[in-house]
């Protein structure tokens, strides 16, 4: 014998089943799911996403980058630097070392600075006219962030910027703030 | 050019709170096209044509005009129309400075648009520009600086 609940289960299911086919009930499931996450992250990767302050790190180098010693790779302003450091060099960051002439011509990338979390256009030059600079390994950087093959050549790091020198012989490299980026 | 150094070796040493963020168009110019021309328009004059003081004369001659957006590396920058039109304008007004004729008018989207459909990708574009140039030089007063690019650096055409 059936339960006074059962026998109401039963009429309403009989009743919705009358007016309702499964694939309504799909079409409106289905909606609800898609429009969910714009209201309700499902993922917790989501959230964690949107909980992220501004500047937060986007790339390896950031992570890991500082801007206490110009003398490592990871200093923020080399996050695209490829070559030698003129700072291990008797340079500076954005300096070369006595007797070799900076170059013109450049690519110019943009870097953040941990500090404050904010992004700054770099300018690339390298120092040239004189032999490669023969400082230790860890003086010898690849920074990729934002750098494009060389097809895009104003955006690429492998290319030697001294062909614009007299002496297209290339020394070092260096890193030079141009300003904050927009 | 020795001037712009000056200045670009300075700034490392200002505080990034003093610094007011770039303008979108000149960060567009630096990104795309100042490692090349030079922050301020000016690098190797006689390897990349200068445009400081010199770019606006271009404007000119209508062929002049268009020139500027059908260059292969403007025509396929991946800027919308609407962004490379401020970055033709801050190359051209801004750092063309006093070579900019009078009354021109600043490029406008749609203008860049219909231009950078036509890049100049068929044509021998040194001596494309040169055969302008002498007009311009001839006809208009232009300075005799824009021949230098092509220039060797003992003065003569390697080109």
């Amino acid at each position: 014998m059936k339960s006074p609940f059962d026998k109401m289960s039963e009429r309403v299911t009989r009743k919705l089943a009358s007016y309702s086919s499964r694939r309504s009930f799909l079409s409106r499931f289905g909606t609800a799911i898609v429009a969910a996450p714009a209201a309700f992250p499902l993922l917790p990767v989501a959230r964690a996403k949107a909980a992220e302050p501004q500047g937060t790190p986007q790339t390896d180098f950031e992570r890991y980058s500082q801007d206490s010693d110009p003398t490592k790779c990871s200093y923020w302003k080399y996050c695209a630097s490829d070559g030698v450091l003129c700072s291990c060099c008797g340079g500076g960051s954005h300096t070369c070392p006595p007797g070799a002439e900076p170059s013109p011509i450049s690519w110019i990338g943009t870097c953040v600075n941990p500090k404050d979390g904010k992004s700054y256009v770099i300018a690339y030059r390298d120092c040239c006219g004189k032999p490669v600079c023969s400082a230790g390994k860890s003086c010898w950087c690849d920074g990729a962030d934002r750098e494009l093959p060389t097809y895009r050549a104003q955006l690429n790091n492998d290319i030697i910027w001294c062909f614009g020198n007299a002496s297209a012989t290339y020394h070092c490299s260096t890193a030079a703030l141009v300003g904050l980026a927009g | 050019m020795k001037s712009g150094l000056a200045a670009l070796a300075l700034l490392p040493v200002m505080a990034s709170a003093d610094m007011a963020p770039i303008p979108a168009a000149q960060q567009a110019y630096l990104l795309g096209c100042g490692g090349c021309h030079g922050i301020d328009g000016v690098s190797n004059s006689q390897i990349v044509p200068d445009l400081k003081d010199q770019v606006g004369w271009f404007l000119n001659l209508p062929e002049g005009r268009r020139y500027l957006a059908r260059l292969p590396n403007v025509a396929f920058s991946t800027n919308t129309d609407q962004e490379l039109a401020a970055l033709l304008n801050y190359a051209v007004f801004t750092l063309g400075g006093s070579s900019v004729p009078q009354g021109a008018k600043p490029y406008t989207a749609r203008e860049v648009g219909e231009l950078r459909k036509q890049p100049l990708t068929e044509t021998a574009l040194f001596q494309y520009r040169s055969k302008m140039v002498e007009t311009l030089v001839a006809d208009y007063r232009a300075a005799p600086s824009l021949r230098r690019y092509g220039e060797d650096m003992y003065g003569s055409k390697n080109q």
